[in-house]
């Protein structure tokens, strides 16, 4: 068994320029050659809290805001998620002590870093081993039941970092505008988008997007049973579009799953998706920050506008779409 | 084959010859339908479209910037009208009563508009083929008489759509009512006909992006034939 420690302030996916994978966005690693999901094999995931009160926020508040957000993961139809609180420690997150800790730091050097997961894995099978989840303590936080102005909300980003310790990556399903000092998000229909909204309670509900990709990891044969997936590729001149994100959205529910294309010939599925007729929506990445979803070393195009693709898509009930063919141009 | 066979095969050959000649005899001997004369009839059919639906595909708006959700983009969606096929098979309880058996086919396509898009796409209609089946049973009762008979009808059937690639299915009941009219064009006891009809569907389900009845119109033109 390999371990390795993987860390970092912008966790996001592993995966390369390889052959299709199975939709949405996972963390992934390399084992020679060959592409392997994250994820735990092991359940309940027991977890411990650094007992550090931080300005707006006790330990037991931490606590129970990270309680509520595991069950909220694992109350996912069709996903076997179970988690148990192991007590509270003095140990800090991002250490690599075979424990998993979610508790604050004080970081002012991350000046733009609410929060992050850290990862330690069997890089042959995937199978994640300890994951630590560090807050921020620089930030004003809040744990009031309906968010607080100029405070972020504790809950909205445990339940996100919670995300992927479960071993998901980031979701693009989000719009975002350039202000003084960096990007804001405008909108956003992922819990798992990296930008977190300024304020309030919004971001305690997991969306069609999360659920889609925590099913993904570990949906049941009911999952597989009750969706379908929509396969194809995004092309530019005839040529595969590496990075765009799609967009599956189903008018019936106005459910919106968001997926990419992740390899060179522009090859995408987006799984988990209910089945009819779905819409299917192409767009370059968001070029402000890129690296916040892919590998930020993958050539990933950036140039093209976004487009809808010219036919209804039909989901198959545990089945996968005819490949179908977007068709995106040069800016 | 054997002397049965050959029996059997003269029979049909001159219950098949008989009302050919008699009609040729008595060109001018018009019967009017009894209890137990049947009836076949094709037609080319028009199905008319109806409205599947509008939605928004929408985003949480942050609640710093505004209140209302950020439309990524809107979809209005609807059933395009369609040319098809229709057949029946109709039995005569009495000279003015008959109920039909009616098998319907045609190919509509589901249009959706797209646009609003936020980081604006083109607006595009993309659309699907549905492959539409109703199978059933109608009631018709005939006025008139002579060469034109006017007919009222209703009945109900099952509706059976099947989007593109066979890989979504949509079924329902269907309700109709409506009107028509034969013109006898030949005479005899098995005379050919036109025949025109008009009718009201109401549909339970049927494909479209919000689930409710529909009542869409139906056309037919086609032509019937007394066979018995």
């Amino acid at each position: 068994m390999r371990r390795a420690l993987i860390a970092g302030v912008a966790l996001t996916c592993l995966f390369a320029a390889t052959s299709a994978v199975e939709a949405y966005l996972k963390l992934g690693t390399n084992a020679g050659g060959r592409l392997v999901n994250l994820r735990w094999h092991t359940f309940p995931i027991r977890y411990f809290v650094t007992n550090r009160d931080v300005p707006g926020v006790t330990a037991p508040q931490l606590q129970h805001a990270a309680d509520r957000a595991f069950a909220s993961w694992a109350a996912v139809p069709n996903v076997a998620l179970s988690s148990q609180f192991a007590g509270f420690t003095s140990a800090l997150p991002l250490t690599g002590d075979n424990a998993n800790v979610i508790g604050f730091q004080d970081r002012p050097d991350l000046e733009r870093v609410l929060g992050a997961t850290s990862f330690t894995l069997d890089t042959v099978s995937g199978e994640i081993l300890e994951s630590d989840i560090f807050l921020n303590s620089t930030f004003p936080w809040s744990v009031a039941p309906a968010g607080e102005a100029g405070r972020q909300d504790l809950e909205s980003i445990v339940l996100h970092e919670i995300g992927h310790l479960h071993g998901l990556g980031h979701s693009a399903l989000g719009e975002t505008e350039l202000i003084s000092g960096g990007r804001r998000v405008i909108g956003a229909e992922a819990v798992m988008f990296p930008i977190a909204f300024s304020a309030g309670n919004l971001n305690r509900t997991l969306r069609a997007d999360d659920i889609a990709g925590i099913s993904d990891i570990y949906g049941d044969a009911g999952f597989r049973s009750a969706t379908g997936s929509i396969a194809g590729r995004v092309t530019k001149n005839g040529a595969g579009v590496l990075g765009a994100h799609l967009t599956a959205f189903n008018p019936a529910s106005g459910k919106l799953v968001g997926g990419f294309a992740l390899s060179p010939d522009g090859t995408f599925v987006i799984a988990g998706l209910e089945p009819g007729p779905q819409v299917v929506r192409a767009e370059p990445l968001d070029d402000g920050d890129p690296g916040s979803f892919l590998d930020a070393s993958l050539n990933i195009d950036l140039d093209f506008t976004p487009a809808f693709y010219n036919r209804l898509v039909t989901v198959p009930r545990a089945g996968t779409s005819r490949s179908i063919e977007v068709k995106v141009h040069s800016k | 084959m054997n002397a049965r066979g050959n029996r059997a095969a003269l029979t049909l050959l001159a219950s098949i010859a008989f009302p050919i000649a008699a009609a040729a005899q008595s060109p001018r001997a018009d019967r009017d339908p009894r209890a137990g004369s049947w009836e076949i009839a094709a037609a080319l059919l028009w199905t008319g479209g109806y409205n599947a639906g509008s939605a928004a595909a929408l985003e949480t708006r942050n609640p710093s910037t505004r209140s209302t959700p950020l439309t990524l983009f809107t979809t209005d969606s609807r059933l395009r009208g369609a040319p098809g096929v229709e057949s029946r098979l109709g039995v005569y309880l009495g000279r003015r009563v008959s109920m039909e058996g009616v098998l319907e086919f045609s190919r509509p396509v589901l249009r959706s508009h797209l646009g609003g898009d936020f980081e604006s796409a083109a607006p595009t209609d993309a659309d699907a083929t549905v492959t539409s089946y109703v199978v059933g049973g109608s009631a018709l009762y005939h006025f008139g008489n002579g060469r034109l008979h006017p007919f009222v009808e209703g009945g109900v059937g099952y509706l059976r759509q099947l989007l593109e690639d066979h890989d979504g299915l949509i079924t329902g009941a269907e309700f109709h009512a409506g009107a028509g009219l034969k013109y006898r064009l030949t005479h005899g006891a098995h005379p050919f006909a036109l025949r025109l009809d008009g009718v009201a569907s109401s549909r339970s389900r049927s494909v479209a992006f919000d689930q409710k009845r529909r009542v869409v119109p139906e056309l037919a033109a086609g032509l019937s034939w007394r066979v018995f």
